[in-house]
């Protein structure tokens, strides 16, 4: 059992991972047909991962409505909303579930103007939010507080016309912030999460890192 | 200390007549293209001069939740490829992303009069992100067998002569999300070399940055803002300079209040320590 629960995970964990970093960098035809043929299966995989998710979120609103939990209502909307714009996809303009999608109907109708309303209301709602935070939050308590309010107000006014409009300087000190504090900050972070990201890789690659088998006692 | 705990439901106000104002009060400001965007202009003339009537591919990874600022984006970044006389393929790496970009391609293409098919191919949707993208480098056929309308790619005069990526004269991403940065450039640019730009949300941007000064991004547009910058140098406005006027007034409230913040706060100290002291 210690074989197929444990040594058997780790060869194909190391076959796969050495495999998939070799036919990256190797250019020899068949190294780029495997890539092709692994790549394909990744997107079988990928697709099918959308199925677990539908199951998660379905059995997540069934089991709020069976039970009645606090905001059971939302869960009612949510699978009605889900209910609808499958049929709408299989009803696809009257053109059936495997015909091509259908450009008009009640499937684009519902996208337009309930998803893209719906969706593009909760994100606007930030605005509300960031403008209380940044009253709350952005004051000059300590000189790098000061140093960040600054450099805030400076970025937001030179992404707006207004600060052109106010001063030429605004809009080139805030590309400035942008291009050289900023882009040596976001480049130290990138650098550090790739190595974070290489190091799990091989830990995982060699067996060092197991926590993905599960078991918990390791 | 209590009179800097304004309601917020006050500040919500301000905000929204930020907002509802300006969009109904018409006055205009002068929109300055910044070098990114105008970097991202120059990569599409400079292609197409050198490559006149090349293909070029336009990949849609955003979806619903932050059309209001990408679609003005990609409305004016595709105006521009037809102008230039580009044939236009379009993809989608977000699953929500297809109803918009059929939108988008529609509306445009009428406008300009191009036809689907001929100027212009759309693929739809394929899950996997980097797998596509992989995929796409060497065979575009491969990760996209069919159109969105299930015609073989072979047989559609678009991309009947596009195999791998780098048939592709330029590639551009609209992102929402890590497309940019976690996918294109790091499975698609860096492996098969292309020319590549982006246009992004605003909260994006400054991720993006490293990749414009490495080379590695052409160009790029962030957020509304990059988009009306865009619409100015195509001398076509719209949705997104409509929107600067908004955007600006929202800013200046911001600004104001976090003034206003740190003014009451710098009282409420003085206040505090002459009563300590």
């Amino acid at each position: 059992m210690l074989f197929l629960t444990r040594t058997l995970p780790l060869v194909i964990a190391f076959s796969c991972g050495v495999l998939a970093i070799a036919i990256y960098y190797v250019p020899h035809s068949a190294a780029q047909g495997m890539e092709e043929k692994l790549t394909l299966w990744l997107r079988i995989v990928a697709a099918f991962a959308y199925f677990l998710g539908l199951y998660s979120l379905l059995n997540l609103h069934w089991n709020r409505i069976r039970q009645h939990q606090a905001g059971w209502g939302y869960s009612v909307v949510a699978a009605v909303g889900f209910g609808l714009m499958f049929f709408f996809a299989v009803i696809n303009d009257g053109d059936g579930p495997f015909a091509p999608q259908a450009k008009q109907g009640a499937y684009q109708w519902m996208f337009d103007n309930v998803q893209v309303a719906c969706a593009s209301t909760m994100f606007s709602l930030l605005a509300f939010f960031i403008s209380s935070a940044a009253y709350r939050t952005f004051r000059a308590r300590s000189p790098e507080a000061t140093i960040l309010l600054v450099a805030a107000v400076v970025v937001m006014l030179g992404r707006v016309p207004i600060g052109a409009y106010i001063s030429d300087l605004i809009p080139e000190a805030m590309l400035w912030l942008l291009s050289v504090p900023n882009l040596a900050a976001k480049r130290g972070i990138l650098l550090g999460v790739s190595l974070g990201a290489i190091g799990t890789a091989l830990r995982i690659i060699f067996g060092i890192e197991r926590s993905y088998l599960g078991g918990g006692e390791e | 200390m209590k009179a800097l705990d304004i309601d917020r439901r006050i500040i919500f106000i301000f905000v929204f007549l930020g907002v509802a104002i300006p969009l109904m009060v018409d006055f205009t400001l002068p929109i300055k293209p910044t070098p990114p965007v105008i970097a991202a202009y120059d990569a599409f003339e400079k292609v197409a001069a050198e490559k006149p009537g090349s293909t070029i591919l336009l990949s849609f990874s955003y979806g619903a939740s932050t059309a209001p600022e990408m679609q003005p984006m990609a409305r004016a970044v595709l105006r521009h490829c037809f102008r230039l006389g580009f044939k236009v393929v379009a993809i989608c790496l977000w699953p929500d992303g297809v109803g918009l970009a059929e939108s988008v391609l529609a509306e445009v293409a009428e406008e300009m009069g191009k036809k689907e098919d001929v100027d212009y191919a759309f693929l739809g949707y394929k899950p996997g992100t980097i797998a596509v993208i992989l995929n796409m480098g060497q065979d575009l056929h491969t990760a996209f067998p069919v159109d969105s309308k299930g015609v073989s790619l072979a047989q559609l005069p678009v991309t009947k002569n596009i195999h791998p990526l780098t048939d592709f004269s330029f590639v551009f991403d609209f992102a929402a999300g890590d497309s940019i940065e976690f996918w294109w450039i790091p499975y698609g640019q860096e492996k098969y070399r292309f020319p590549f730009a982006g246009g992004c949300t605003a909260v994006m941007a400054p991720d993006l940055f490293p990749f414009l000064q490495s080379g590695q991004m052409l160009g790029m547009l962030g957020g509304l803002a990059g988009a009306a910058e865009y619409e100015t140098l195509i001398g076509h406005p719209g949705q997104a300079t409509e929107g600067m006027r908004p955007q600006s007034v929202t800013h200046l409230i911001i600004i104001a209040f976090i003034i206003l913040g740190n003014g009451m706060y710098f009282l409420s100290r003085r206040s505090s320590g002459q009563a300590t002291g």
